[in-house]
């Protein structure tokens, strides 16, 4: 039984390789129309001004309490969840696009990674940790849960943080 | 049989030394320093095998299985350069491959290699298994590398993708060949004597090919600089990323 169990293994990495070698030859696959159409732009600040709107519980609470329009309030709770969902989805395609930026410059001699490069690493394990968990915290218990921990124990790169004014996302696609 | 297996064990020998010459004359070494180690340490092994099969006979089954053994760990190194160049051109995940190939390393090597061998009773199965089971470690640290390399939609160079093509053709048939040999025993062992050789011949053909011309990572043209692209600017970007949605998750 174990010996038909690593055959199947052998046999299925040498298709995968195989198939996978095939396809990255082809075209590239096409973006999914929904990151396309949620991507920030470059220098749009508004953008982030619509997520404080997504993840704000007030005018839900208003129409719950003040108003008592319970269905409706649900009605936009789920609207605003779906909101929430595709926000954080552009967030991460446009973060994606970043990550596949190509360093123009010498960059580091492979084998020898210095700090910084672990360093970067580990804020992209961190970032794709992070909102990968915030869309399953979205998903399942909307966009205004308190079960979203803080991650304040996650440090930050100390010499960077000063010149952090405001978030600034790259966009790689062709938007008019 | 034997006159099969010394053929192309000699014909395998003959491809390592082009892929060596070739690595000198064009400087590929340099930039594939891991790779064109390896290929030096089996091309000495080899040689050390040959002359000490003709002048001392009675030492030549230590040499060679010491040779073997060696030449499984060593054989991590195509891994770890295959790992460092898929993702050289990214500042952001440069590191990822390697993290990747010693996370994984570590992890089997720690939970389903060794226990094999310290629980093992005869050496000839202990080393069976440690071929088996270290073949396998390396076919999931190849198809974790795909799998990254296609999460984040990176195309491979003619050279990298060779090297994996190749040594993924090596690792399948070494997988099956030790999973029959710890299944039909002696039955089977004269066989893999041939087919394993022919498979790692077969593998240094493709990576003849693939290593005859450097062939630079494909980059994605259609990407626009966002304040300039070195590393120090994506690293920058990377947190105002994270600090952007840690902003949301502190809410």
């Amino acid at each position: 039984m174990i010996t038909t169990i690593y055959i199947v293994i052998a046999v299925l990495l040498l298709v995968a390789i195989h198939v996978a070698m095939a396809r990255a030859r082809s075209v590239e696959p096409p973006e999914r129309a929904t990151e396309k159409e949620f991507a920030p732009r470059f220098g749009q600040a508004n953008w982030l001004d619509l997520s404080e709107r997504i993840f704000d519980p007030s005018d839900v609470r208003w129409l719950r309490k003040d108003l008592a329009f319970p269905r409706l309030a649900n009605a936009l709770a789920d609207a605003r969840k779906q909101l929430a969902i595709r926000w954080l989805r552009a967030l991460q395609a446009s973060f994606d696009a970043l990550v596949r930026t190509p360093d123009f410059g010498l960059g580091e001699t492979p084998g020898s990674p210095s700090v910084s490069s672990w360093q970067m690493l580990w804020l992209t394990v961190r970032f794709q940790f992070l909102v990968s968990y915030a869309l399953l915290v979205v998903r399942y218990f909307g966009p205004y849960h308190r079960l979203i921990p803080s991650f304040d124990w996650v440090p930050f790169p100390q010499e960077a943080a000063p010149r952090i004014q405001s978030p600034v996302y790259i966009d790689n696609r062709n938007v008019s | 049989m034997v006159l099969l297996g010394f053929a192309t064990s000699l014909g395998a020998l003959v491809l390592v030394a082009l892929l060596i010459l070739r690595g000198a004359r064009c400087r590929y070494a340099k930039l594939f320093p891991l790779f064109y180690s390896y290929l030096v340490y089996l091309f000495c092994s080899t040689v050390t095998g040959y002359v000490v099969y003709w002048t001392r006979p009675n030492y030549h089954a230590s040499v060679y299985w010491l040779s073997y053994v060696l030449s499984i760990v060593v054989e991590f190194a195509v891994l770890a350069e295959i790992s460092d160049h898929i993702f050289q051109p990214f500042p952001a995940i440069r590191s990822l491959g390697r993290a990747l190939t010693i996370a994984i390393s570590l992890g089997f090597g720690a939970a389903y290699i060794l226990p094999t061998i310290l629980g093992s009773h005869s050496m000839q199965i202990a080393l069976l298994d440690f071929a088996l089971r270290a073949s396998l470690t390396k076919a999931v640290i190849l198809v974790a590398l795909f799998y990254a390399a296609r999460h984040f939609g990176l195309k491979l160079g003619r050279n990298v993708a060779g090297l994996m093509l190749g040594f993924s053709i090596y690792i399948g048939v070494n997988i099956a060949n030790f999973a029959c040999v710890e299944h039909f025993g002696n039955l089977y062992a004269s066989i893999l004597w041939v087919i394993s050789p022919m498979a790692y011949t077969l593998c240094l053909l493709v990576w003849t090919g693939a290593l005859w011309e450097f062939a630079p990572m494909p980059r994605k043209a259609s990407i626009a600089p966002t304040t300039g692209q070195d590393s120090a600017d994506v690293a920058l970007e990377l947190v105002r990323f994270n600090n952007a949605l840690s902003r949301f998750l502190n809410k």
